[in-house]
């Protein structure tokens, strides 16, 4: 190799170098831009429909009227951004039919987040009574013993409603509910413990209740074992889903909305990776021949 | 009469009793010890309800030092104490005077701060990992490069940009998820189960202690 | 004029926890000390509320066992506070091992059902051969291999079969199965922190439902602490 040459190439290094170096805060900007432009101009991506948002929509859509679903919340306002939209449209899916939903929570925020839901969706607009048709719990502080007190007397453990403050039992949709096995299906939307776990030990084990499970995609990979068992009979994992759920109930809502950016934030990781793997290869390879 | 209260024995005899009321009656029906174990699972909600002001008053302590001796950064402590101290007096359940979960400082508290730094804080992260990916993950050798593809082929199964041009990215993002990620994680569920069953005979036998730590000498 | 303010609160409070991302500031340390205040505060309204509820319509009032369980349950709580008094903090741990007694044993009586035979009845049941579906065969195959592969490479006793060739073959089958699966937990954890940070920019948008007039705030907020920040820099730099 001339001179030219090798000043060529350990001038491509250096920058290469100096590339896999960069100050972190240009990757912040970056991911700023990647997420911010498909917002302000949305790409219009299509959205393929996929197995999990299906089988989701056709669990909630068999439910036989007349059931009763317990509703969990079971997340903080940490979890919003990703299970907020996912959780309207459950709720839009469920006050559609006829059936009973028991909103609890066993996360300290959970009220304050349904209650947050009520200020975007109306149940009256679906033709629901509240103490009817719907009731919302509130909050049972306690975790695990909550859950499994929960499931052995639920007038007893939680005795007040939290919307109206009037005795659980003066509510006629709470007239035939006294255990988890007057339950036909949970439906909980969760960031953690307690979540599916402590739903399975209290309620699956003990008293047989099926449930499905929407969680943000940190908690995916550990439900995978209790879906290929079937003891979660459907799993909603994370926005992607939430959109695809949002189109098949025709109601487009906020995960649609950010799903371009879902989209252009993945390309930039997966660019910056594989760019980055390219540098270390190229300078590696240099720094090998150089020896 | 202090010294025999001092005991470590006491804390330990109440949790064997109290984790042996619970397990019993699920495998061995006797009437009185299952309604006990309802009754005391329905109590255990009080007394855990009742230790709400633990973490204010740690708070308090910690931060009220800092200031009280104008430590580094003692404003920022002034900052906590004042929040924590009208977050806890607004939401005292007294809807008689207006205080409660409906009053509205404590809603414009949640809604309007709380909420947005509880959700920023979590976002933050993606930052982070998008730095350390870049900066980090490298294919070094065959365990790193399977964990570079698999990472790579589930981002791309994520995102409908790329399932839309190549659909095989969702299939081969399923089989991810179905095969390998489902095999590693049934393994750490069973794993997790046995160690939660050692756990509880250690506690039983009264070896595991370190729920009991801090505070001074043991008896 | 009061949603004006709660508008501009929340995006200031979003954007002061973003300026980290620049570097650390008076703006985050001031979002961060109120983030920890309030969030401290806030579980004791509806952890009281329940105990409330509780006294009022959930029978703890019935004289007899049920008056006397609420008595000694309150006495009990107030042994919490002693976890402050070094003389006494002997007397906290009495309701904590209460509380972890009750904790444990609702876990244990359940978890060898839930977490244990019914993963093994699952991994049992798997079918090793589906005439019309190869491919389903052939996953069921590797998750047959996969699971015990896994399991006995955290298996710590016997360390010279540990050293035998069937051995290595089997921790590395496990070595490359946890790869690919935390691969895939690596491609969640993208897909859950930009969902989240997605959540926040479509606020700072002002992207229905979100109030529009966030989208104003964002712009004069951000560029506040943005120029607040880069001229601090600017000014030490130049008095050094």
């Amino acid at each position: 190799m001339d001179t030219s040459e090798e000043e060529e190439l350990s001038s491509k290094m250096a920058f290469l170098e100096k590339f896999m170096d960069m100050d972190r805060r240009w990757v912040y900007l970056l991911s700023w831009i990647f997420v911010l432009a498909p917002l302000l101009y949305p790409l219009g991506l299509p959205i393929p429909i996929n197995q999990e948002a299906i089988k989701w929509y056709d669990t909630i859509d068999k439910i036989p009227n007349g059931s009763v679903v317990i509703f969990a919340p079971m997340y903080g306002t940490s979890g919003m951004p990703e299970l907020f939209p996912m959780t309207v449209a459950t709720m839009r899916h469920l006050w559609s039919k006829d059936i009973k939903v028991i909103v609890v929570t066993f996360w300290t925020e959970g009220p304050l987040v349904f209650r947050t839901l009520l200020t975007q969706v109306d149940p009256t607009s679906y033709g629901k009574v509240y103490g009817k048709d719907w009731i919302n719990l509130g909050y049972v502080p306690g975790s695990e013993t909550a859950m499994s007190s929960f499931g052995r007397d639920i007038p007893g453990t939680v005795s007040s409603d939290f919307i109206e403050g009037k005795p659980t039992t003066s509510f006629p949709i709470m007239a035939n509910i006294k255990t988890a096995t007057d339950i036909d299906l949970i439906i909980s939307i969760e960031t953690g413990t307690p979540g599916a776990t402590e739903w399975l030990r209290q309620w699956q084990a003990p008293f047989g209740v099926p449930m499905i499970v929407g969680c943000i995609g940190v908690s995916v990979p550990g439900m995978a074992p209790f879906l290929q068992s079937g003891q979660i009979s459907a799993l909603l994992p994370g926005l992607t889903s939430s959109a695809e759920y949002e189109l098949l109930l025709k109601k487009p809502g906020l995960a649609v909305a950010g799903v371009d950016a879902v989209s252009m934030s993945h390309l930039m990781v997966v660019a910056l990776v594989i760019l980055g793997n390219i540098a270390y290869f190229a300078t590696r390879g240099s720094k090998g021949g150089k020896k | 009469m202090s010294n025999l209260l001092r005991r470590i024995e006491i804390p330990i005899i109440l949790t064997i009793v109290f984790t042996l009321v619970q397990v019993i009656p699920y495998y061995v029906y006797i009437q009185p010890l299952d309604d006990a174990a309802s009754y005391i699972q329905r109590w255990i909600l009080i007394l855990v309800s009742l230790s709400t002001f633990v973490g204010v008053i740690s708070i308090l302590q910690v931060h009220g030092k800092n200031v009280s001796k104008r430590s580094k950064g003692w404003y920022f402590s002034v900052i906590v104490l004042v929040f924590t101290v009208v977050m806890a007096l607004v939401g005292l359940p007294l809807a008689e005077v207006g205080l409660g979960d409906k009053n509205l400082v404590y809603l414009f508290l949640f809604n309007y701060m709380l909420q947005p730094l509880s959700g920023t804080m979590y976002a933050i992260i993606a930052f982070f990992i998008a730095s350390a990916a870049f900066r980090a993950f490298r294919a070094r050798n065959i365990e790193a490069s399977i964990v570079l593809v698999a990472g790579l082929l589930m981002v791309m199964s994520n995102a409908p940009l790329f399932t839309v041009f190549w659909p095989p990215f969702k299939t081969i993002g399923t089989w991810i998820f179905a095969v390998p990620n489902m095999a590693t994680n049934r393994a750490i569920t069973i794993g997790a189960a046995l160690g939660l069953i050692a756990l509880a005979v250690r506690t039983l036998m009264g070896i595991e202690r370190g729920y009991l730590r801090g505070g001074g000498a043991e008896q | 004029m009061v949603d004006l303010l709660a508008v501009w609160t929340a995006v200031f409070f979003t954007l002061a926890l973003y300026s980290i991302l620049y570097k650390d500031t008076a703006w985050y340390r001031i979002a961060e000390s109120v983030y920890l205040g309030v969030a401290v505060g806030y579980g004791v309204s509806l952890d009281l509320l329940y105990v409330r509820n509780q006294w009022a319509t959930g029978g703890w009032a019935t004289p007899g066992v049920m008056l006397g369980g609420f008595i000694i349950a309150l006495v009990l709580g107030v042994l919490w506070y002693f976890r402050f008094v070094k003389q006494y903090f002997y007397l906290y741990r009495w309701p904590l091992s209460i509380i972890v007694g009750t904790g444990i044993g609702l876990a244990l009586r359940a978890v060898i059902f839930v977490q244990f035979t019914d993963m093994i009845k699952a991994q049992a049941k798997l079918n090793l051969w589906i005439a019309n579906d190869m491919m389903t065969t052939f996953n069921n195959i590797l998750i047959f291999i996969m699971v015990p592969c896994v399991l006995l490479y955290f298996w710590f006793t016997g360390a010279k079969i540990r050293e035998t060739a069937p051995m290595k073959v089997v921790d590395k089958i496990a070595r490359y199965t946890m790869m690919a699966g935390f691969g895939s937990a690596f491609g969640y954890t993208i897909l859950t922190r930009f969902s989240m940070f997605i959540g926040r920019a479509q606020f700072l948008l002002g992207i229905t439902p979100n109030p529009p007039e966030n989208m104003t705030a964002f712009i004069v907020l951000g560029l506040l602490i943005l120029a607040s920040m880069v001229g601090y820099d600017l000014f030490y730099k130049k008095k050094s």
